[in-house]
């Protein structure tokens, strides 16, 4: 009697386990879709939570990996006739209404070369690596990171994300951020253009090459460190804040308004190549030399 | 208009009520709104005691037969005709209210010297130049904003949170750059400032709407 209760037991207790290893498989559900795209084409991506990664690759199809974390979400893949557009949808299905951790589905996209990508994110961080198209990316609070891009126009939204950029080269890029900083490091272009309500602003590089840099706050801080070799036409002023400048300039003749100790300064490096603007209302603004 | 032409048409807004600029501007100035408030209800208060500060009939009694004496006043007028038929209420009200009336009045004097004495109008070009003053003062949302937040609230709560803080900092930068732009419509950078405010609004209006899954 004894024995046939324990080896009830033990089989309840295998069977119990069993289908809790069957739903952590089902809550965890990984995907792998091979979708057709035209050459130039956009694919966007609509997650709310967990993560995107995004990475370059050859051919004409997009490799799309996905872990769904729940099974009250799922994900709509649906490609244009012409295919030149796919769309990747992270939704709650109907009647369910997931937590925030439930909604979570985690992307690994290949997106092959020449093809535009557009993610739009509530709290799920975003990588995007050498992705050589044009790359638009916006998230509330998950951090954007964009590494290894050349000739794309990056276009990047945050509220209180952070944002960081390096190694993105011969590039527009256009960044908006409410309260979210933003790290630039070794970004050049013809125009880079930052604007943050109150989020810092760090640049690190050299901007030399004929671009037009403009970086914008009303009270985040504006740091700007530049080599001794940049060729820069620089002007930085600030309404309330202050302004602090350690890079050798030269005095203009000419500038677009009267120089105030303190509050703005202009001049040019070498032969002036690039103009960097650097405005704030109240943050304050520190130009180094590297 | 700015605080200073404001306050210098104070007597007349809290005697006449103020024309459609002065209107204009106490919507949007918090302190000078408040400071008219306060105004109007002592001016209210001040007019319920004036029954209370009428003297005694006895004053009256003898300045009117002080003025008799000085040929002043000719022989047979009645003067103050209303006053004296009140006398049976007033006299009474007066024995009744007269200290309180005083000691009402009193305070109001004070009150209004205090307000007058502690209220420090600023200059205007330091008002438009602080990122906090302009953060009160635009604390504030407009009727899109509330019902953007209103909307988001019934998404969550933290969303909800997130986005009131993020529209209360660009309604700062956008009242800033606007007083900025406003000081010297010339300024290139001011109106580059308030470019960059409406950019960063448009923005947080479309990441809002954007919003899908929790």
């Amino acid at each position: 009697m004894n024995a046939n209760t324990a080896t009830r037991a033990l089989l309840f207790a295998a069977a119990s386990f069993g289908i809790c290893l069957c739903a952590a498989h089902a809550a965890n559900t990984r995907k792998e879709a091979r979708i057709d795209i035209a050459p130039g084409g956009t694919v966007n991506i609509v997650n709310g939570g967990g993560s995107i990664t995004l990475h370059s690759g050859a051919g004409h199809q997009l490799l799309a990996t996905y872990t769904v974390h729940s099974a009250k979400v799922e994900v709509d893949q649906s490609t244009s006739a012409n295919k030149q557009r796919v769309e990747l949808l992270t939704h709650a299905l109907p009647g369910e209404k997931p937590t925030a951790d439930e909604a979570k589905v985690d992307y690994d996209v290949t997106v092959p070369t020449g093809v535009s990508v557009n993610v739009t994110s509530t709290s799920a961080p975003i990588t995007a690596d050498g992705i050589n198209s044009d790359i638009g990316l916006s998230s509330e609070t998950g951090q954007i990171t964009v590494h290894n891009v050349a000739r794309s126009h990056v276009n990047v939204r945050s509220m209180t994300a952070p944002v960081s950029l390096k190694d993105v080269t011969m590039s527009r890029v256009d960044i908006q951020s409410a309260g979210g900083a933003v790290q630039l490091a070794n970004v050049n272009g013809q125009r880079v253009s930052v604007g943050t309500t109150s989020g810092n602003i760090d640049y690190q590089g050299d901007p030399s090459g004929g671009g037009n840099y403009i970086l914008t706050t009303h009270s985040g801080a504006i740091d700007v460190t530049l080599p001794a070799t940049a060729s820069v036409d620089l002007s930085a002023r600030s309404t309330t804040g202050k302004v602090e400048n350690d890079f050798p300039l030269q005095q203009k003749p000419h500038t677009s308004f009267v120089p105030q100790q303190g509050r703005s300064f202009a001049g040019t490096s070498n032969s002036g190549s690039s103009s960097v603007e650097l405005q704030s209302f109240s943050g304050k603004i520190r130009v180094k030399k590297q | 208009m700015n605080c200073q032409q404001f306050q210098e048409t104070l007597p007349y807004i809290i005697e006449h009520g103020g024309g459609g600029e002065d209107e204009s501007h106490l919507q949007e100035c918090e302190s000078c709104a408040s400071l008219v408030q306060d105004l109007r209800y002592i001016a209210e208060q001040a007019k319920l005691l004036l029954p209370m500060h009428d003297p005694n009939p006895r004053v009256w009694n003898n300045i009117e037969q002080s003025l008799h004496r000085e040929g002043l006043l000719p022989e047979g007028r009645m003067p103050r005709l209303g006053h004296t038929q009140k006398n049976s209420t007033s006299q009474a009200q007066a024995k009744s209210w007269t200290p309180l009336g005083w000691a009402l009045a009193l305070t109001a004097v004070i009150l209004f010297a205090v307000v007058l004495t502690n209220y420090k109008p600023t200059p205007l070009q330091q008002t438009p130049l602080t990122a906090q003053n302009s953060a009160a003062d635009s604390a504030q949302f407009n009727s899109d904003d509330q019902q953007l937040i209103s909307q988001l609230s019934q998404q969550s709560p933290e969303a909800q949170r997130a986005y009131e803080a993020s529209l209360r900092d660009v309604n700062a930068y956008i009242a800033d750059a606007e007083q900025a732009a406003k000081s010297d419509p010339s300024d290139a950078s001011a109106q580059a400032l308030l470019q960059n405010a409406y950019e960063q609004k448009e923005m947080v209006y479309q990441m809002a709407t954007a919003r899908s899954l929790p």
